[in-house]
């Protein structure tokens, strides 16, 4: 599912003329990052990513104030709005689909979610592989979110939060190519299963033309803005500390 | 089309100059979008004030998230910040439609910026944020501890100064609100929430969630005086509060008597609820004196928050007005439990005297009344 999108991304290269501006954000991972693009463009109208940790709540919207005010037409020229839905930092992903939530309702136009997964992988499936394309996300304690698909397009993995181990067997014997900030970490443990693996576009937050680019293409109807977190809130219900009551008679 | 906007112009010159001649400041029909999440409410809410400064709801959207957190016993923040995102655009779209106004109308757009859980904050910070900069409008950040000081302006039309009791899950503060932005807190807790105090004892004796309209409907049949619990504070200087204590001192009572019959926790609710009313009322009481001493006479007692939906401290605090001279003014209990015409109204009162934020405004956990600047 996921990979179709970036399948379909990837196609738009080819040069079909969409006539449709989208204004892309996102503040999944490690970048707060946004810009404009025009249908399938080389390269975006407008753009800036600042490296951020975290304060994406307080930087993200005079950075989207600043990348708009540098296209002419502003808010109202746009068709569409493109956010990171995840997986990522659970606050980082809310921010952006707040952002881009409030944007489409101000400005009366669709807004369309893409896994931050998808946007990594994009760039390589977009180039057409005879390998296996991965997409990685350091998720910590020996985890990655991870997601992989076959030469073609057809899914290996679906996005799931799986240990670096079982990101590397999902592999096979390869040959596979790597992309995102878990790369390195499934790349090394590949390589010591003896996986003929490369990495490339091992960045901290896909590139946004990417997500611009992705968003074009999706399904309105079908990429939803919601959150894709990939795992449960950390929460367990609280029984303890109750004094212990009499049966109530029947 | 320039003549026409020159026009414009010198009719709004006359305008500001006849209001220049009163000596209040400008009123005008404005209308505010404001949205709330710190807490475990997601809401979306329309105000306007008219040509006298009176205030009206136009709309007032509020979704509990109660169910979500009930299997929890509280509130859980990161169930909270999820289902914030999830419905805070659906609210604002509804609350525009309820009140049959576009955000092209809206005068300015407001949130709540803390205090409360970060995770919420940041939801409806942003949000607001982005619905101003598509829509050309001022933002402003609002106090959620501020937007509860000013309800009874909107509903009450209640003059400065005046003493607050402002007692909810999250907060238990005595404050003498001298102007817009221009607070002293009196008194604090120096560790449980009024709420919360009535929450925990829910919880410990088994009653569902949220434990405090629970507790009073216990209390209505049980016995306040069987049980001898303290209460903490009495007749200090300082119109503090503490109910970890009390809290403690329930739990004992519990646990010496456990199992516990319908009846013991009929008689445990009732023998809490009478301490904590006697709480109230006696800092009540310290803190007018303080008041008196900062800011001359109020002109009102006005209560807000969650707690001043039990009755018997309704009651308790309508005796004690009336004892001491005071109007008590308590806002309808759905404007006293969080919501948005709350943080709306404080954005009317703010853009009116120009204090308007810029979208660097941050989201802050922490964020105590008395250090706020008008």
């Amino acid at each position: 599912m996921q990979a179709g999108v970036a399948i379909k991304g990837a196609r738009v290269q080819g040069g079909r003329a969409l006539r449709l501006r989208i204004l892309a954000i996102d503040t999944a991972l490690g970048l707060c990052a946004a810009c404009v693009q025009q249908d399938d463009a080389e390269t975006p109208l407008s753009a800036e990513s600042l490296v951020m940790e975290r304060g994406h709540a307080e930087a993200l919207l005079p950075l989207i104030e600043r990348v708009m005010a540098r296209v002419d037409g502003g808010f109202k020229s746009l068709d569409r709005v493109a956010v990171t839905i995840g997986p990522g930092s659970f606050t980082g992903i809310r921010v952006g689909i707040a952002a881009a939530r409030a944007i489409g309702l101000a400005a009366k136009i669709p807004v369309v979610g893409v896994t931050s997964l998808t946007a990594f992988a994009a760039p390589l499936v977009a180039r057409g592989q005879q390998r296996l394309v991965g997409a990685a996300i350091d998720a910590r304690h020996g985890h990655v979110f991870f997601q992989a698909v076959a030469p073609g397009g057809r899914s290996v993995v679906n996005a799931r939060h799986i240990s670096i181990r079982d990101a590397a067997r999902a592999l096979g014997a390869g040959p596979a190519v790597l992309a995102g900030s878990g790369a390195g970490l499934v790349a090394a443990e590949a390589r010591a299963l003896g996986v003929d693996v490369s990495t490339e576009g091992v960045n901290m937050a896909p590139q946004i033309a990417w997500v611009a680019r992705l968003g074009l293409t999706a399904d309105p109807a079908t990429a939803l803005p919601k959150p894709f977190y990939l795992r449960p809130a950390d929460a367990k219900p609280q029984t303890a500390a109750q004094i212990p009551r009499q049966p109530v008679p029947q | 089309m320039a003549k026409d906007r020159r026009s414009d112009y010198r009719l709004f010159q006359n305008n500001s100059e006849t209001t220049m001649r009163d000596t209040r400041p400008a009123l005008v029909t404005m209308r505010i979008l404001g949205l709330e999440t710190t807490c475990d409410e997601t809401a979306a809410a329309v105000v306007s004030c008219d040509g006298e400064g009176r205030g009206h709801i136009l709309a007032n959207e509020v979704l509990s998230q109660i169910a979500e957190h009930a299997a929890y016993g509280g509130v859980v923040p990161e169930i909270a910040a999820r289902a914030h995102v999830e419905s805070l655009d659906l609210l604002v779209a509804r609350a525009l439609a309820r009140a049959g106004l576009d955000l092209s109308d809206m005068d300015g757009i407001a949130a709540a910026a803390g205090p409360g859980l970060i995770g919420g904050v940041i939801v409806g910070l942003t949000a607001a944020k982005a619905l101003a900069l598509v829509a050309g409008k001022p933002f402003i950040a609002v106090n959620h501890l501020e937007g509860h000081a000013l309800t009874a302006r909107l509903t009450d039309s209640v003059a400065f100064p005046y003493l607050l009791l402002l007692a909810s899950g999250g907060h238990t503060q005595l404050v003498c609100v001298r102007g817009v932005g221009d607070y002293i807190r009196l008194g604090t807790t120096i560790d449980d929430a009024i709420g919360e105090a009535f929450d925990k004892t829910a919880k410990m004796l088994g009653l569902p969630y949220p434990g405090g309209p629970e507790v009073e409907k216990e209390a209505l049949r049980g016995d306040p005086e069987r049980f001898n619990l303290p209460r903490p504070m009495l007749r200090r200087d300082v119109p503090d509060f503490s109910l970890s204590g009390l809290k403690t001192a329930v739990r004992l009572e519990a646990e010496r008597i456990a199992p516990l019959s319908a009846t013991d926790v009929a008689d445990l609710c009732a023998s809490f609820q009478a301490a904590v009313v006697d709480v109230i009322v006696d800092r009540s009481r310290v803190a007018l004196r303080a008041f008196h001493a900062a800011a001359g006479n109020p002109t009102a007692l006005v209560v807000a928050g969650g707690v001043a939906a039990n009755q018997m401290i309704r009651a308790a605090l309508q005796r004690f007005a009336a004892e001491a001279g005071l109007r008590l003014v308590t806002p309808p209990p759905a404007l006293c439990t969080d919501n948005a015409a709350m943080i709306a109204w404080a954005g009317l009162e703010r853009l009116r005297l120009d204090l308007t934020d810029d979208l660097t405004a941050p989201a802050r956990a922490r964020w105590p009344l008395d250090s706020m600047r008008a």
